[in-house]
């Protein structure tokens, strides 16, 4: 009985900490200034180094139908 | 960044009048006092912390808001397969750097909103986050760019996203639709204003002139890039907006190569002939699904999208009702614009009716229980011309600023009509007219008539203010400037042009608009801003 008491007890402190620790995220506003300064520029840099195809070699094709 | 002064900061607080201390801090500062701009870091718009609504309204913001959509996020990506979802955010520029930062868009367009304001309008942003990833897990589950499943590509087509969702309704059984541009364009705007700069640039760098709409240069400049899924077997294009959309298509139709049927509606569309014709291009579009996809035309599922349509349609009109005439609208001017002219476009479909039943129930509440929503409206403002998508909150500054109040936009009133089912003739014509209704059609570029359906919808909804978007790169509405300026002399009208280049933040920036609107508001109103902390800061850097 002590033993589920103990972990339960556990539990909701943990759960507690984590919902604490998330608020404290969202009133200083962790989440946009991790994603401001650390996650959009390692993906811009990632997205500028990408090979892309070249836009001016793709050929011009019509298919011609008529659906009126 | 100013460095916190701990010492400064303790003598404060042993000076503070302790009981309005604690009042501000259960209830929140009242709007005079907030000095939400203090808030800010310096150009990028982050928040040094995010608001202090008072104990019931940040924890429903934490809880209700931030929480909740970063759960529903998760649970939306779920829904579909999570690992492409996370290869889409690496192949693709506007998924990754976009809509990571959706919830600082949540942020940026419900500051200072309070009760039930806060909540009617986060409902609606809700709305949108579903309907988006919506159609981007449709577009991963079938880009076969990223692995996704060729047999749910070969049942999908793909339209330009001013063709309305609706010419896909008899098909919707049997085949699915995505807009090419709704997601990887035009949302992009409103969340991260940086994404799109990206495809403006690439359209440029082909040759293509820098002067066109930076909407359309934008839209090629995703497949210049290469960034557009491989997601459908066919398409349909529209000239909406307007013929630089034209222009758009050929580029797309040109990188996408792949079959395309072209719709065009016709520009100036009073005549009832030009109606039929419109009618018969919808016609054509059916033709060309049935023979693309292989699907029956159902006049049944036509039936049944279209009278659930009319039912969103009905309760759009019952939210202007309480707006135009009443004091208790909830729904504050960005959620209101942007649910409004998505869910208008896309069409049906079961997010909107989940989100307007909630809505509805806070809307009857404000209403029987007489609640003043925007207790400090000093002006009751109608938004009137294309908004600068760059800035969505622009109408929540407003209203914390100068006591602004936007009612009501140009975009939402277009669509402003139910599409009859009594018969197949009746359902065409209108389906006809309401394509032809579409955004920055009907009042940009559907002639003087319709451009000037302003000054009814001023009185309609009580309106004694115009905010009067100058969009600089459409040759459409920049023709009509001097005829607004002698109309708003002559009628005696405040009127403040509000410059910008639709998607592109760079030739006028949010920090050059609020200087325009608070020079008039000191010099020709005569008035004092409620927060002066929002008069001038420096968010030029910010998403």
């Amino acid at each position: 009985m002590n033993k589920i008491l103990k972990f339960a007890g556990k539990t909701v402190g943990a759960l507690a900490a984590a919902y604490a620790g998330l608020f404290l995220v969202f009133y200083f506003d962790l989440d946009g200034k991790l994603l401001y300064y650390v996650v959009e520029p390692t993906l811009i840099k990632h997205y500028d180094r990408m090979e892309r195809r070249d836009p001016l070699a793709v050929p011009y094709e019509q298919i011609e139908r008529d659906y009126m | 960044m100013k460095k916190p002064n701990l010492k400064k900061g303790i003598e404060k607080l042993v000076k503070a009048d302790k009981k309005k201390a604690l009042r501000d801090f259960v209830y929140g500062k009242p709007h005079g006092e907030r000095r939400l701009g203090d808030n800010y870091l310096p150009k990028s718009g982050l928040y040094k912390h995010r608001e202090w609504r008072g104990v019931k309204d940040t924890m429903y913001y934490f809880n209700n808001i931030w929480l909740y959509n970063y759960g529903t996020i998760v649970g939306e990506v779920l829904k579909h397969n999570p690992i492409l979802f996370v290869k889409g955010i690496w192949r693709y520029r506007w998924m990754g750097q976009t809509y990571l930062t959706v919830l600082h868009w949540f942020d940026r367009c419900l500051e200072g909103e309070r009760d039930q304001v806060l909540r009617a309008s986060a409902w609606h942003l809700n709305g949108l986050v579903k309907a988006c990833l919506f159609q981007i897990g449709g577009m991963f589950d079938r880009d076969i760019k990223i692995g996704g499943s060729e047999t749910l590509r070969d049942r999908t087509m793909a339209h330009d996203e001013t063709v309305w969702g609706g010419v896909f309704y008899p098909y919707r059984d049997q085949i699915d639709n995505i807009p090419l541009q709704m997601i990887p364009y035009f949302v992009t705007c409103h969340c991260n204003s940086h994404t799109v700069l990206n495809y403006i640039d690439a359209a440029q760098s082909i040759g293509l002139p820098g002067d066109p709409c930076p909407m359309c240069q934008a839209e090629a400049g995703v497949f210049v890039q290469d960034d557009m899924p491989d997601y459908y077997r066919a398409v349909i294009t529209s000239n909406e907006a307007c013929d630089g959309s034209v222009g758009t298509s050929v580029i797309q139709d040109w990188m996408m190569n792949k079959p395309l049927y072209a719709m065009p509606q016709p520009m100036r569309f009073d005549d009832e002939s030009l109606v039929e014709n419109c009618a018969k291009e919808i016609e054509g579009a059916f033709r060309f699904i049935e023979e693309q996809m292989g699907a029956e035309f159902h006049w049944d599922e036509l039936v049944k999208q279209l009278e659930e349509q009319n039912k969103l349609q009905r309760f759009e009109r019952e939210k202007w009702d309480v707006a135009a005439n009443t004091k208790y609208s909830p729904i504050n001017a960005p959620a209101q614009a942007l649910y409004r002219i998505f869910s208008s476009q896309y069409g049906n479909s079961y997010i909107w009716h989940e989100t307007d039943a909630r809505v509805k129930k806070i809307l009857d509440k404000c209403v029987e229980q007489k609640i003043n929503t925007f207790p400090l409206t000093r002006h009751r403002a109608i938004a009137w011309s294309c908004a600068p998508l760059y800035y969505s909150a622009l109408g929540t500054w407003g209203y914390n600023c100068w006591g602004i109040n936007t009612i009501i936009n140009m975009d939402s009133l277009m669509f402003d009509m139910e599409v009859r089912t009594d018969s197949y003739e009746n359902t065409l014509h209108d389906m006809a007219v309401y394509h032809e209704w579409a955004p920055m059609r009907r009042m940009a570029v559907g002639g003087l008539h319709h451009v000037f359906e302003l000054w009814e919808n001023m009185e309609k909804f009580n309106c004694d203010f115009v905010l009067m978007y100058d969009q600089l790169q459409c040759k459409g509405m920049q023709g009509c400037h001097g005829l607004f300026e002698d109309e708003f002399r002559a009628r005696d009208i405040n009127a403040i042009w509000i410059p910008h280049a639709l998607p592109d933040k760079r030739t006028v920036s949010r920090r050059e608009q609020r200087k325009i609107i608070s020079d008039y508001m000191y010099t020709v109103m005569g008035e004092e801003p409620l927060d002066p902390s929002l008069v001038d800061f420096d968010d030029d850097n910010s998403w």
